[in-house]
């Protein structure tokens, strides 16, 4: 039987070597030398996790834009820490993190952890760290394949937050499913929200919950933000929307780079522009600016930091190649596709779209999810669309879902091959917004960081 | 001509693409210069199963087929029972397919008694069917059609209802006999969703031209142009007979 500390020092080292030759390969190998460890050790994220105060944010939407926020504002208010920056979100990418910020004795180098955790492996990340922090984002119906009912995951986060007893938790106050999490838990709670509606103009798009959790009768909104964010009460059993003490009071002005907002902690206004466009961002800067408040930062300080923070890859992330303007926006669900097309279809300036459509685990399986998205918006953007390019594993069902969008077909383009699809791209003489699903992300990335020298992802 | 469409429960039942049906009928009968209007009935509003020529119903989330099925109870079944019974076209899918035999019966032996249209019946397991399949329709002369599955309830049927086909990859009703679907009168029940007509254009039109069958006695549909369709469709079918 060999002792705990010569188990750790074994998996850690393990975990490095693994992490080096994978590097040495040119790789990104966020995940493996976390399972590799795990193998080695169990139980080795809580051992290296103990004495690190540790920042948990999960949900299904906006979790890594909302981290690389947090991020900022830690860094702003002078917060020794690491974060989880590559997105390897799962038990074993968190404690190969871990183990990478760790000595071979298995101390941490930092007093903080930023950790995104993907909302399926949060009950398990959560019972091994000391969370002093959980960020609900919200729930949104997801890669059924992977993650079932959305009441799934909504048990699963519950189970998560129980094993969290000294932590705040900030919940977002517009989401009726995230919102029951506070019920019935003794922890403290911040909840966050959006007082406003925040588009003029939004896509059709179905509820993910038009029902009341608590008694299954119909809600009734006072107004609504996007999906089934907003303000709801139940008129039944009287389940409503709480006041949120973070709050977003006003949207003064968006456009194609930024928001500009109030967002009022406590009562106190703080005049804050996000530095990402698309309303969804405003959410995620309100679940920053209530994790400041959880964390008991000045809100002033991360108010300034939602003005400075550069966004995780792939989301909204920008490139600008031969004097084209290109932006990577993740897609992975209808909830989250349709806020990426409520922000791109109130652009004004003509702009040329690449769908990049994958079924490999990480993306969902089942494709279905494009039939529940509205591109009928797409269509009705007739020449402010110039181009559509489509690819991807399953670049035919994309490309059928926009003809029976109603997008003329000689605007429709399929390009297999990413190497030709990023040179299509480059070649335009106007903006080009990019969408594609998480692997095809990964794989135009290191396309576009391999030939045009950016960033590696998990640099 | 002209088919009238009732989409029931659309906000309920809408678990995976299932709109992708309706839209992918509207317009293959909108390019072929046939009118098309789409009603929605869902829970409170009442139904008259005479007013339309076909039916769609999707699959939905546990928690929100607990709601719909008190309001299915009663009149709407009478409606829907007498409607499959007279003849009129019907597509359901997953969770709709279900609803449309006589019962569900949990895992742990709980039974939720469903509409009764269709003598079928289906029993929960934990395990759940999850993936990309295919299957033959046999009226179409073994055609193959792809889709994906994603149920945790395995469907029996009874005598005097046959299946749409044979199982070629995947699980399809049960996992057991092979069979996937129903076919009973005009009623086309299916596991497959992801999203099954746009890439299945052949089957589409076939429910497409029944229905018009039994409105006005007999209907030709003229060819269009499924080149995207047909892509989409036999990259699965290669796809899936690698496997």
């Amino acid at each position: 039987m060999i002792g705990m500390k010569l188990k750790v020092w074994i998996s850690v080292l393990s975990c490095k070597l693994c992490r080096f030759a994978i590097r040495l390969l040119g790789r990104g190998g966020t995940d493996f030398p976390g399972r590799v460890a795990l193998k080695l050790c169990p139980d080795l994220l809580g051992y290296l996790a103990k004495d690190v105060t540790t920042i948990l944010v999960t949900g299904t939407n906006g979790k890594t834009t909302t981290s690389r926020m947090v991020e900022q504002a830690l860094t702003d208010s002078g917060i020794s820490f690491f974060a989880n920056k590559s997105g390897a979100n799962l038990l074993s990418g968190v404690t190969a993190e871990f183990a990478m910020h760790s000595s071979l004795g298995g101390k941490c180098r930092y007093p903080y952890a930023l950790i995104e955790a993907d909302e399926a492996a949060f009950k398990a990340i959560s019972s091994y760290v000391n969370a002093r922090v959980v960020v609900v984002t919200n729930v949104f119906r997801d890669q059924l394949d992977r993650y079932g009912e959305v009441t799934h995951t909504l048990e699963n986060l519950k189970i998560g937050i129980s094993h969290c007893a000294d932590a705040t938790i900030c919940i977002n106050a517009d989401d009726s499913l995230t919102r029951s999490i506070a019920d019935g838990i003794e922890n403290h709670v911040v909840f966050y929200g959006v007082d406003i509606p925040i588009y003029r103009d939004r896509v059709a798009e179905l509820s993910d919950a038009p029902y009341c959790i608590k008694c299954k009768h119909e809600y009734v909104y006072d107004y609504v933000t996007y999906g089934h964010l907003g303000g709801y009460r139940c008129p039944v059993c009287g389940y409503s929307r709480p006041t949120p003490s973070v709050s977003v009071t006003s949207v003064f002005s968006t456009d194609t780079e930024r928001s500009h907002v109030s967002i009022a902690v406590d009562g106190r206004e703080f005049d804050t522009t996000v530095n990402l466009p698309g309303g969804y961002n405003i959410y995620n800067a309100c679940a920053a600016m209530a994790c400041g408040k959880a964390l008991g930062l000045d809100p002033a300080v991360v108010s300034r930091s939602l003005s400075e923070f550069s966004c995780g890859f792939g989301r909204m992330e920008k490139f600008q190649i031969n004097g084209t303007s290109l932006r990577m926006i993740l897609i992975k669900n209808p909830a989250g596709c349709n806020q990426v097309l409520n922000f791109l279809t109130n652009t004004t300036e003509p702009s040329v779209f690449a769908v990049c459509l994958n079924d490999r685990a990480q993306d969902g399986k089942d494709v279905s999810w494009i039939w529940d998205v509205d591109f009928e918006r797409v269509a009705a953007m007739g020449d402010r669309l110039t181009e559509l390019l489509v690819s991807g594993v399953r670049a035919d069902d994309m490309a059928m879902r926009f003809k029976y969008a109603g997008v003329p077909a000689e605007k429709i383009r399929v390009i297999r091959d990413y190497g030709k699809l990023v040179e299509a791209c480059i070649a335009q003489d106007r903006p080009v917004y990019i969408m594609p699903t998480y692997t095809a992300m990964l794989g135009l990335r290191e396309k576009i960081s391999k030939t045009y020298g950016f960033k590696d992802f998990w640099e | 001509m002209e088919l009238k469409i009732c989409h029931l429960y659309p906000d309920v039942l809408n678990l995976y693409g299932d709109r992708g049906n309706v839209i992918c009928m509207e317009s293959r009968l909108k390019w072929r210069g046939i009118d098309v209007s789409t009603a929605s009935v869902s829970v409170g509003e009442p139904l008259r199963a005479a007013d339309y020529d076909l039916f769609f119903i999707g699959g939905g989330q546990d928690f929100e087929q607990v709601v719909l099925l008190e309001d299915l109870k009663g009149a709407k079944t009478e409606e829907i029972r007498s409607a499959v019974r007279d003849g009129k076209t019907f597509l359901a899918i997953c969770g709709g397919y279900q609803m449309l035999g006589s019962y569900y019966k949990t895992w742990d032996g709980q039974q939720c008694d469903y509409i009764g249209a269709v003598d079928l019946y289906t029993i929960g397991v934990r395990q759940r069917m999850i993936g990309n399949y295919m299957f033959t329709c046999d009226e179409l002369g073994g055609l193959k059609v792809v889709g994906f599955e994603n149920h945790s309830g395995k469907t029996y049927l009874g005598a005097g209802v046959k299946p749409v086909g044979r199982v070629l990859a995947g699980s399809g009703n049960n996992g057991e006999d092979h069979q996937e679907g129903a076919r009973y009168n005009n009623v086309f029940a299916t596991y497959s969703h992801g999203c099954l007509l746009p890439k299945n254009p052949v089957l589409c039109d076939h429910i497409l031209r029944t229905a018009l069958a039994a409105k006005y006695g007999s209907a030709e549909l003229m060819p269009l142009d499924d080149t995207l369709e047909n892509n989409a469709h036999d990259y699965m079918v290669n796809r899936l007979s690698k496997a």
